[in-house]
């Protein structure tokens, strides 16, 4: 019995796997190909080669070009690695994408793990009145649309001149966020009381107490509100969209857009082969750090 | 106010102080002007004129307005418990120990992890009538005309939802979490008292990760109600009759096309009052069901 | 003591980190614009919306105007929806020197001031409409004013594909000449599949019984022509039948007798072949620009395109036999050679820092030599009064005096010029979708139109009623300098 049930899942897992993986690896394998194999219909999922027999040897048919109905067309299977350097340089700026992308990370970041930090330790291991209450407010503001404080925020932007700049993608993680407040006050409160009344006797600062004792014990959940932050500024679109205006500041995920041209004529295999690139890193980390992840999310406690 | 209780206070506001800024500067003051801006007419160019309650009684008329609020609750109404579902039972394979549990985890977490405008065109491209690979494979097991997906206005939703579907990576992962933390005693007892594999489910299970399932529960509502990534890079002006113009989109295009900046104010007051009314519902409903092992 | 060690170096690694975001945060700050050039050129910076080599074209005459002169840098840009990013700079307070804008966006940036008046200088250059082929001068102009100069136009053409003319039994070299004679022709070209007593037979539409036809049970494998392949001007197809959207300044005539033929023929084109079978045909996403474009694969044989559909044709259907011609109207006795003519434009925005620098590069590109240089490398043709024989002589496209001459017919019509264009046409759209879906009658779809964009319009003329008289004074001042 166990045997079928394991079979079940096993049989479960592969398929949903595949389910899963289709677009993914649809996506890797029209990066590798030339424009007009990409709508080729049916479709094809391994990049070929034509070649024409003429006499002892094999030429290539190029595309587009007709071939006598006569003619032996023999097709080899050629993955067109070059794409992902050619997509590079038909994004041009894209070694700035990078660069202002790596910036992006590491100030959000940053931001966000220290603010939500200190205003997670004030909302859950010091006394104060109206605390609870605050809190609630704050749990609140998760519920407020992004629309309806975009405009106005955009307006705000507008006016201190940082439109054009990108500094609207990154002041705001220093400003603590409240799904990462929330998720390391969970975690701070199931360090023990005593552990802080110790120090407070010691005489220690209440900063003190926050930077050398409780936040080095709770290093998983702020690996995971690091992590989580990192990969939302490393695929955010629509910040960029709004706030970016000239395009040598633009990010990855906002240059991917550069492949799109007028009256339709997208570079699919560009495009494609850019993507894989872009997600590439995102992907490794991600898989190295899965175990991080999930054990410091089950230690916040979200059960509450 | 005692001198300690004064002393707390100052200490707990300084450490909390770079949320409040992000507060008043971010939430109080936008919440306030959109307020504002949703009584008057403004393009961006130039300043806002008022208007009084005029936005709200030409929502009221507007037909596309009510289309797209439609749209949206039909997205909502299918893609929340599906996702629910979907993403649960995907928590709970990945929670059995199997060989190679690591790679699958990452498998199905990787499509939360493509740029949107890159998982757009790849569906775009998998749903293609002609070209797609959906219907090449559905033709080849016997479909002989299997529908146009986006350019067909009864399936361009039932194609959004199968996208959202796609994207379960997140609440998959706080599931498994959540999953690890019920204790092994609660099993084991439940299988001395001779509980099958579903009756373990539903007794152990379910009512322990309950406050997860809820945590999603209300993130899905506020996550599908503002739908927009996706339809807008795949279907830009709502997709054929507008079948699948979701409230955050024609919310976008009545601010950024069409410049109606107060319109748009109004729309995003209502989203949010919608959103809260759901939540409340969501919430009293599910009340009796969650159960808060540290109460 | 490994303890305080680690410590330690935790420590210096967090001041680091500060550090340095602090560094970087002051990095970015103050994007200090470039405003010289390292031998004190002035700097204009230059938004365009062309990639590939439309952009190339482009960036070889701005080379030129730059090695021309010693005062100017011109520093050209590629941005993608120049149109909503440059209404954001603009409200920003930062918007670029010179934007290349499309002619249907003046009226709206016009009217909400995000634009400078050029009349003033355009009469110190002494650059008229003289200078121009009519139309495109009169695309630039708005309530008295000009608002731009013109970059690349262009006209459309029906395309027909000589091949399938010929293999259909008409002549290859005789295009349709009214739309009677297209749709006549279009049912001959129409190739389907059909089941004939358990059979699969590939006949011409033409030659099915009228039972068949009227049971839509065939399926389409090529079609003569279908007003919405590509679609791009659903709305404008009413020019060609005597129609107009807009009347006077204020009116909006969504539901006219000629707008209501004009949906008409879309329905009757879907109650011809039946709408599932149409759903599935013609362009898909994407794949116009491939060798699977509906037109350059064969399987429409007459389609209505710009001047730049050459472009694509070279590039992934070379071998084809393809002719350009006056798209036929439904009465071409009352309605010889009616096109459209569009133009990207080239704007000053409201609050650029060197408007006078900037016109300076407008004019070079409005001159004889660099202008058919651009139009040249675009594959289109030059908006100019006169066009030099060399240009022609060199010109790729075997048709371009076919487009040249429909831009200069007195029935070349524009889109209308409203602030509200942007939704009339998507409304004016969904109603095309849906009378070829056939889930509204012409007059159903059209009646919603003209009630919500009439609507609509009367709204924002409302608001330019209660500024006009401030913004008329301010721009005649402007103009008076």
């Amino acid at each position: 019995m166990r045997i079928f049930k394991k079979a079940i899942v096993y049989a479960l897992l592969l398929g949903g796997s595949a389910v899963f993986l289709v677009p993914l690896l649809w996506m890797m394998s029209t990066g590798l190909k030339p424009l007009d194999q990409t709508m080729s219909m049916p479709p094809t999922w391994l990049p070929y080669r034509e070649y024409v027999q003429e006499g002892s040897q094999l030429r290539e048919v190029k595309a587009g070009e007709t071939v006598p109905a006569t003619a032996t067309v023999v097709r080899k299977i050629a993955p067109r690695w070059e794409n992902f350097s050619l997509a590079i340089a038909a994004m041009k700026y894209f070694p700035r994408y990078l660069l202002n992308t790596l910036i992006l990370c590491l100030l959000t970041v940053t931001g966000t793990v220290l603010s939500s930090a200190l205003a997670a330790y004030g909302f859950s291991r010091v006394e104060w009145c109206g605390r609870n209450r605050l809190f609630t407010v704050a749990l609140a503001t998760m519920m407020v649309p992004f629309p309806v404080v975009m405009v106005p925020v955009y307006c705000l932007f507008r006016s201190v001149g940082w439109i054009g700049t990108l500094k609207p993608l990154w002041v705001g993680s220093f400003c603590a966020g409240a799904f990462n407040v929330f998720l390391l006050r969970q975690f701070f409160m199931t360090i023990p009381k005593d552990l802080s009344e110790a120090a407070r006797i010691d005489g220690c600062s209440e900063f003190r107490i926050f930077w050398q004792i409780v936040l080095p014990l709770c290093r998983p959940a702020l690996m995971v509100v690091g992590l989580f932050q990192f990969m939302a500024t490393w695929n955010d679109f629509l910040g960029p969209l709004i706030y970016l205006t000239e395009q040598k500041d633009y990010t990855l995920a906002l240059g991917l857009q550069f492949f799109q041209s007028q009256h339709g004529g997208t570079e699919w295999h560009y495009l494609m082969a850019a993507s894989t690139l872009i997600a590439l890193p995102v992907i490794i980390l991600f898989f190295f750090t899965q175990k991080t992840f999930i054990e410091g999310i089950s230690m916040t406690g979200i059960k509450g | 106010m005692t001198r300690g209780e004064r002393h707390s206070l100052m200490v707990g506001l300084l450490f909390v102080s770079p949320w409040i800024v992000g507060f008043v500067a971010f939430t109080l003051y936008p919440v306030i002007a959109s307020m504002t801006y949703s009584f008057c007419d403004y393009d961006v160019l130039t300043k806002p004129v008022w208007i009084g309650t005029l936005n709200y009684r030409e929502m009221l008329t507007d037909s596309v307005f009510w289309q797209s609020l439609r749209n949206t609750l039909y997205f909502a109404a299918f893609s929340i418990p599906l996702g629910l579902v979907m993403s649960l039972s995907v928590a709970v394979l990945l929670n059995q120990s199997v060989r190679g549990r690591s790679a699958f985890r990452a498998i199905f977490f990787l499509p939360s992890l493509i740029p949107v405008v890159a998982s757009s065109m790849i569906w775009l491209w998998i749903l293609n009538g002609n070209f797609g690979l959906l219907n090449h494979a559905l033709k080849s097991i016997g479909i002989a005309h299997p529908p146009q997906w986006l350019a067909d206005p009864a399936w361009t939703k039932p194609s959004l939802i199968l996208m959202s579907l796609w994207g379960v990576g997140h609440a998959m992962v706080i599931y498994l979490a959540a999953l690890q933390d019920v204790p092994r005693s609660l099993y084991e007892s439940a299988d001395l008292d001779g509980a099958g594999a579903w009756s373990r489910f539903r007794h152990v299970t379910l009512p322990m990760i309950s406050p997860v399932i809820y945590f999603n529960l209300i993130m899905g509502i506020i996550g599908s109600l503002q739908v927009f990534s996706q339809a807008f890079i795949m279907l830009g002006g709502g997709g054929p009759q507008r079948s699948a113009l979701f409230y955050a989109v024609y919310l976008y295009l009545n601010a950024f096309e069409y410049r109606q900046m107060g319109y748009a104010c109004a729309m995003a007051w209502v989203l949010f009052l919608i959103i809260l009314f759901l939540t409340w519902v969501a919430t009293r409903s599910t009340r009796k069901l969650v159960y808060y092992a540290a109460e | 003591m490994a303890g305080t060690a680690a410590r330690h170096a935790w420590r210096l690694a967090l001041r680091f980190l500060v550090l340095s975001n602090f560094a970087l945060g002051l990095a970015g700050c103050g994007r200090a614009p470039d405003e010289r050039t390292a031998d004190g050129r002035v700097i204009v910076h230059y938004w365009e919306k062309w990639t590939g080599f439309e952009s190339d074209s482009m960036q070889a005459v701005v080379d030129d105007f730059n090695a021309s002169q010693k005062c100017i840098f011109v520093e050209k840009l590629t941005v993608s929806e120049v149109d909503r990013k440059l209404l954001l700079a603009t409200a920003g307070g930062n918007p670029p020197d010179v934007a290349g804008l499309w002619s249907s966006d003046i009226c709206g940036f016009a009217e909400k001031n995000a634009l400078e008046p050029l009349d003033r200088r355009l009469r110190a250059a002494g650059i008229g409409r003289d200078h121009y082929i009519p139309v495109f001068w009169d695309l630039c102009a708005y309530r008295g004013f000009m608002w731009a100069l013109p970059s690349t136009p262009s006209s459309l053409a029906l395309h027909w594909n000589k091949k399938m003319f010929r293999d259909a039994g008409l002549d290859p070299e005789r295009p349709p000449r009214s739309l009677a004679e297209l749709e006549a022709m279009s049912d001959r070209l129409t190739i389907v599949d059909v089941v004939r007593s358990n059979q699969t037979v590939r006949l011409r539409y033409v030659d099915l019984t009228d039972p068949e036809k009227a049971a839509h049970e065939f399926r389409l494998v090529q079609v003569g022509h279908l007003p919405q392949e590509p679609g791009w001007w659903m709305p404008l197809w009413a020019y060609w039948f005597g129609g107009n959207l807009t009347e006077g300044e204020r009116k909006i005539t969504a539901l006219t007798p000629e707008n209501l033929r004009t949906f008409g023929w879309f329905h009757s084109v879907a109650e011809k072949y039946g709408v599932e079978n149409l759903r599935g045909f013609g362009a898909s996403f994407g794949n116009f620009a491939s060798p699977q474009n509906p037109f350059l694969s064969g399987r429409v044989a007459m389609v209505l395109q710009g001047v730049w559909m050459y472009n694509f044709i070279d590039k992934y259907a070379p071998q084809l036999e393809w002719g350009a011609a006056p798209f036929p109207a439904e009465d071409p006795v009352a309605h010889p050679n009616v096109t459209i003519a569009e133009c990207d434009v080239l704007v000053i925005p409201r609050g650029a820092r060197h408007p006078a620098e900037g016109f300076e590069f407008m004019r070079y590109i409005n001159s004889q030599g660099p202008m058919e240089k651009l139009a040249l490398g675009q594959r289109k043709f030059s908006p100019l009064a006169v066009t030099s024989d060399a240009f022609l002589a060199a010109h790729p496209n075997p048709f371009i005096r076919t487009f040249i001459a429909l831009a200069r017919s007195p029935n070349a019509r524009t889109v209308p010029c409203m602030s509200v264009w942007t939704e009339y046409n998507d409304e004016m759209r969904v109603a095309a979708d849906r009378v070829t879906a056939l889930q509204a009658t012409p007059a159903e779809a059209l009646g919603d139109v003209q009630q919500r964009i009439q609507h609509n319009y009367d709204r924002v003329l409302h608001r330019w009623d209660l500024v006009k008289d401030a913004r008329i004074k301010e721009w005649r001042d402007d103009d008076a300098r």
